[in-house]
């Protein structure tokens, strides 16, 4: 009984996912070509008016997934109104100039289609998955509302309840995605674009006007500032003909470009503690700010995906042996996803297993960290690490949605094509001293927060 | 802007749907196979009828934390070299049991395929459920069933089924003491009554063909005890009960209801999967997400359709709503429900809805995962490969009259309702 969903969701697809091909090539000299076949062997064109067009062939089933990326998301939101990147994202669906509100997702469902949304920290997305033939129908829809949306005033009230609920569904009812929330802000500050909630804090999805969205739109949603991707059955000469007839006729025409701006150096509360009524687990997390693909340090990004993966990825990693083979925890991981726009958070985070201590279960996550600043990480730690994110890459073939979701997500946020099409090669070079680099540069930053989730 | 945005004028005709289906018997196995060469991947799905189904009384979860241990050690392999052979190669193995299923999921490269099998088989035939692991897999079990009940929606779903089938297994759910108390004994038990050669539905899809799936399934299941597992007991209707709340500390109000449903192989099937997709299918589209959403802003989403265990369907919906907002829900949701009953759909919307369930068939079937599941959910309900060739056909057969003559079940039996929250005025 599934329900659709427009979702907010935050982790867009980390790049890595999987596993894969077992050459591992040796590295060649400063601009080197890949070695490796490009995963999805997509093709890249913008159309006059500034929209980047992405193309992911494959033939295999008479179906194609069309997605329309914003470079726009929740940290877009200006001060004061956070939540009007994914309300807006709503009314989208409200009809556009030729469309009138409603029909958009009615006549992709008439036509056996599917259609949604979601809206992240970085990007907007729209996307449908139809029959290859329904495309045309698809693209005239989709371009009808980059060209101007209506936001209907009639139904602006009513959409806004629906984000309230939205609200207290994923996030007020679930205690964990509450403390997540204010945990983010704790460590980067309420009015902060990390440590907003990318649904918007209550009061301020309340303040919300049509003339607020309107500026939104007005400033983001440019073809310029826009990417298509289109995966599945179609032939490039048949997309870029319905991309001139459809997107090709919305006048190019000025947008504001992301400008994240700074970041605090020390956090606005290094410790926070929240209790909730419902949950019989104690759990922890810590946070550290850290560089990611598109900002700061850069050159730590890839090796700070290893890292994580050494110290939590799942069983054999560091903290699953400290804290749940010996019984401290009941789960523990760690994370970090460099495809994002801005700063990242390299994180860690642990469920206690009673009648363990909280104390306990930080000091152990304590000396783990400092051990890695320390002493670094293994080269035969590196090596299976690496082995095990590639082994799967190329699984990504297997379904119409990894192409564009991959793709858009990562040229929305301004990386190459080529950090998607050839991320395994990338990964596979990771030197040992490159991840110990990364972990010495970065564990130790200031700019972290710890936090427990209690029972009441 | 864009002229003729929503015309569908110049569309050419949907071409017919077809999806070549074979059916292979091999040494007393039977399984259905799509194969496509094109991505050199391999998904396979499998499942036995069983899971909490055969769990006793008091003993609610053997099944399933008995399945979770499949994949923590087999063989020679400990739970760490099990996982590391497995992620090394990219291969995706996961086991579980359901309320009235065991089953078993297997998806990797090609080149992975002779390792993916050969581990599925260890854990099958030679699961270790070694103490250290079994007791850290049963505490993860146990905060996890504690986890399942701190939301609303989650409070409601457990409560919904217990109130829906007293004393019968659907009505049950593993609980942090009855996890605590299984024996490993009673796993290994549960175990070898459930992993049988017998009885045993296999799917496979992707870059596998016949001859190799009849290795396959030689390798993988052959050298399982003959002997299917005990039969399931059948479903009795759904208990009658008066709104039923079970309080939540939460903003927000989840609310479940349902009915009995059609069997599979009842005429009215598919007329009355017509009905629900317009009452309350995926999508925006539904009268309830018109009705309750877009148009008073009550809830995010609201659904309802047919779920079928222990042989038989059950109509279930959900929505959350402000607990404040839960009485004026509920008696727009019975108002719509009966307003279905008594009327029927319409001449568009019985059009609208044949068109996406025929439209969406491509979709359906679009990669090696969901081909494989899907190929299995037909088996579970024990349709053939002519059943869904012929499916869009019968579907555009369906008239008006049809639907609402289906339609007119859903106002024979009450809707059960439960509601976990904070629930004003109820």
């Amino acid at each position: 009984m599934p329900l659709t969903r427009r979702t907010a969701i935050s982790a867009a697809l980390p790049l890595a996912a999987g596993i894969a091909a077992a050459e591992a090539p040796a590295r060649a000299q400063q601009p080197a070509p890949f070695t490796s076949r490009p995963i999805f062997g997509a093709k890249q064109w913008r159309l006059a008016n500034g929209l980047r067009v992405v193309l992911a062939e494959s033939h295999r089933a008479p179906v194609v997934a069309h997605y329309v990326f914003y470079g726009a998301g929740s940290g877009e939101d200006p001060q004061g109104i956070g939540g009007v990147a994914h309300f807006m994202e709503h009314m989208m669906f409200k009809g556009s100039g030729n469309v009138p509100s409603g029909d958009f997702s009615r006549l992709v469902a008439r036509q056996g289609g599917q259609d949604n949304a979601f809206t992240s920290r970085d990007v907007t997305a729209y996307y449908q998955h139809v029959e290859s033939s329904r495309l045309a129908l698809v693209m005239r829809m989709e371009a009808d509302r980059m060209a101007g949306p209506l936001f209907n005033p009639a139904e602006f009230e009513a959409e806004r309840s629906v984000v309230i609920e939205e609200r207290r569904q994923v996030v007020e009812s679930q205690p964990r995605s509450k403390f997540r929330e204010a945990f983010d802000a704790a460590m980067w500050g309420r009015q902060h674009w990390r440590g907003r909630p990318i649904i918007g804090w209550e009061e301020e999805i309340r303040a919300i006007s049509r003339e607020d969205m309107l500026a939104f739109f007005s400033a983001r949603y440019a073809p310029g500032n826009a990417t298509l991707v289109v995966a599945g059955d179609v032939e490039e000469a048949r997309l870029r003909e319905l991309a001139e007839q459809t997107y090709g006729l919305i006048p190019a025409r000025a947008f504001t470009p992301r400008n994240r701006g700074e970041i605090p150096i020390a956090p606005a509360m290094p410790r926070i503690e929240q209790t909730s009524p419902v949950t019989r687990e104690a759990s922890f997390s810590r946070a550290i700010a850290a560089p990611s693909a598109t900002w700061g340090e850069t050159r730590h990004a890839w090796p700070l995906e290893v890292l994580a993966h050494v110290l939590g990825g799942g069983t054999g990693s560091r903290l699953h042996r400290a804290l749940v083979e010996s019984g401290i925890a009941v789960a523990a991981g760690a994370g970090y996803d460099s495809d994002v726009a801005g700063a990242s958070i390299f994180s860690v985070s642990a469920t206690l297993r009673a009648p363990n201590t909280r104390e306990a279960l930080e000091q152990i996550v304590e000396a783990e960290l400092r051990r890695l600043v320390q002493d670094g990480v293994t080269e035969a730690e590196v090596a299976r690490s690496i082995r095990q994110t590639t082994a799967g890459a190329m699984l990504a073939l297997d379904g119409l949605g990894a192409a564009p979701r991959m793709l858009g997500g990562a040229l929305a946020i301004g990386l190459p094509m080529e950090d998607v099409e050839h991320w395994p090669e990338k990964l596979r070079a990771v030197t040992t001293e490159q991840v110990n680099e990364a972990a010495r540069a970065v564990l130790v930053n200031p700019l972290t927060t710890a936090g427990w989730l209690l029972p009441a | 802007m864009i002229p003729n945005a929503t015309s569908t004028a110049g569309l050419p005709p949907r071409a017919p749907f077809r999806l070549p289906i074979r059916i292979i018997q091999e040494g007393g196995i039977t399984a259905w196979l799509v194969e496509d060469q094109s991505v050199p991947v391999v998904s396979l799905e499998w499942s036995w009828n069983g899971g909490g189904a055969l769990d006793a009384p008091g003993q609610e979860g053997r099944m399933g934390l008995g399945f979770a241990m499949l994949t923590e050690g087999a063989g020679e392999l400990n739970h760490l070299a099990f996982t590391d052979a497995a992620r090394d190669a990219g291969i995706s193995l996961q086991f579980g049991a359901g309320r009235d299923t065991a089953s078993g999921s297997l998806r990797a490269l090609s080149e992975s395929l002779p390792e993916a099998v050969r581990l599925a088989r260890l854990a099958m035939t030679a699961p270790r459920l070694d103490a250290p692991d079994l007791d850290r897999v049963r505490a993860r079990a146990i905060v996890g069933t504690r986890q399942a009940l701190e939301t609303p929606r989650g409070a409601a779903n457990r409560a919904f089924w217990a109130a829906a089938f007293p004393g019968h297994p659907a009505g049950r759910a593993a609980t942090p003491e009855s996890l605590a108390a299984l024996p490993r004994e009673a796993l290994l038990e549960g175990l070898s009554g459930q992993l049988r050669r017998d009885g045993l539905q296999v799917a496979a899809a992707g870059a596998i063909s016949e001859a190799e799936l009849r290795a396959l399934l030689r390798e993988m299941f052959g050298t399982l005890p003959a002997g299917a597992p005990a039969p399931l007991p059948s479903l009795p209707p759904m208990a009658d009960f008066a709104p039923v709340v079970a309080h939540k500390a939460a903003p927000q109000s989840s609310v479940m209801f349902g009915q009995d449903g059609p069997l599979p192989a009842d005429p009215q099937w598919e007329a009355m999967q017509v009905a629900l997709r317009i009452l309350g299918g995926s999508g925006f589209s539904s009268r309830l997400m018109r009705r309750v959403r877009e148009e008073r802003g009550l809830t995010y989403g609201i659904g309802a359709g047919l779920d079928v265990v222990f042989g038989r369907a059950v109509i279930l919906g959900q929505a959350s709503t402000d607990n404040a907002r839960v009485a004026e829900m509920l008696a727009l949701l019975r108002e719509i429900w009966a307003g279905m009953a008594a009327d029927g759909p319409t001449a568009e919307e019985l059009a609208e809805a044949v068109d996406f369930l025929n439209g969406t068939l491509p979709l359906q079937f679009a990669d090696s995962r969901r081909i494989a599941g899907g190929l299995l959910g037909l088996m579970q309900n024990g349709r053939s490969p002519a059943w869904l060739e012929g499916r869009p056909a019968r579907l555009s057969a369906l008239t008006v009259a049809d639907v609402a003559a289906a339609a007119r079940r859903l106002a024979t039996a009450p809707l059960r309702v439960v509601v976990a929250g904070q629930p004003v005025g109820l």
